[in-house]
């Protein structure tokens, strides 16, 4: 396997990143998914040792647990961000199509600063009440709200458009490269300034067309590894032709940005 | 490493992600399309990670090599899309 740990290190030094510059994970989740993929809080932060990342934003798997409302998935991720202050930075995950309210609220109480909404696991659309209530609400309280936008995504433009028409100064991470539906989803998306995409298992081409100002790199462990996640970034800065200030941007600042204070 | 005609990247680029996605799906065809992909990345960019790849999924089963062709197969992806990205620019 020494090929494959020497691969590892050439597509992690890929990005080219200027000296001063962070790295920062957009899209990492915690706990057990259904379909079967783990990461426990240890790992995450051994992984981001090993890429050279200073800090990820984690939101639970799709673990709604007992009660629907993934109530212990929050309450294990606020944990882990407790445990590994300056390294995890935690969003809260609900389903909006159920009694998100308190959820949110509970995850806001314990120290939650972002949102992931999942259309495609929790089946609703982006434009149905309780994900403008939540987007709402999230941009009440000054979070991003993180939205799956990847595999699976049906058409989600439209729905995209009448949610922002009704909260239009949410900040919203379309996830993905927003690769679902791309064409249509860059077109709502560049006409809202407040709208970023995150690069997790992004598509190359679709990176190239969005402006790098909009990005944030981001690895969907444990779906996906830091590794080929940072070496699709540091294609896009080389075929795009990215300069520093702009890798620095799409490597972390925009995020921190977007974050807050 | 050869510049790659852009014929060549595309068709890296394609059987890249056809094997990347027969791996998700734990497809046994994986293993055939991997090999198809390496030997059409030979000497091109892209072309040693699915060369191991290819290995890796000769081994027995297990998630956690399954798992890294997979991200090999991206890599693989992604340098042939970069070479035709680069060539259309």
């Amino acid at each position: 396997m020494d090929d494959l740990a020497a691969l590892e290190r050439e597509a992690i030094g890929a990005l080219g990143l200027p000296a001063d510059a962070e790295v920062w994970d957009a899209h990492t989740h915690l706990g057990r998914d259904r379909d079967g993929h783990h990461l426990d809080p240890a790992d995450l932060v051994g992984d981001l040792d090993a890429a050279g990342i200073a800090c990820a934003c984690a939101f639970p798997a799709d673990e709604p647990g007992a009660d629907g409302a993934f109530t212990a998935a929050n309450a294990a991720v606020l944990a882990a961000a407790r445990r590994f202050a300056g390294r995890i930075v935690p969003f809260c995950r609900v389903d909006p199509t159920g009694d998100w309210a308190p959820a949110l609220a509970r995850a806001a109480a314990g120290g939650a600063r972002g949102l992931k909404l999942h259309p495609v696991a929790q089946r609703f659309a982006l434009d149905h009440p309780g994900s403008v209530g939540a987007a709402d609400e999230a941009a009440r309280r000054g979070w991003p709200v993180l939205v799956h936008a990847g595999y699976g995504a049906r058409p989600i433009a439209a729905a995209l458009a009448a949610l922002l028409e009704q909260v239009p100064d949410v900040r919203l991470i379309l996830a993905h490269g927003g690769r679902g539906d791309f064409r249509a989803v860059r077109e709502v998306a560049l006409a809202h300034p407040a709208v970023g995409f995150d690069t997790a298992l992004a598509h190359l081409p679709d990176l190239v067309s969005i402006p790098p100002d909009r990005l944030a790199f981001g690895s969907d462990r444990p779906y996906g590894e830091h590794a080929s996640a940072l070496h699709l970034v540091g294609l896009a800065a080389r075929v795009a032709g990215w300069g520093p200030a702009e890798v620095r941007g799409v490597a972390g600042g925009n995020l921190r940005a977007w974050l807050g204070p | 490493m050869a510049r790659p005609l852009t014929a060549d990247a595309l068709r890296v680029a394609h059987l890249s992600a056809q094997a990347e996605m027969a791996l998700v799906r734990r497809d046994p065809v994986a293993g055939p399309l991997l090999a198809q992909a390496a030997r059409a990345a030979d000497g091109l960019p892209g072309g040693p990670s699915l060369a191991l790849a290819a290995r890796l999924v000769r081994l027995p089963a297990d998630d956690a090599v399954r798992k890294a062709a997979q991200a090999l197969c991206r890599i693989g992806a992604q340098e042939a899309q970069a070479a035709v990205l680069g060539a259309a620019r």
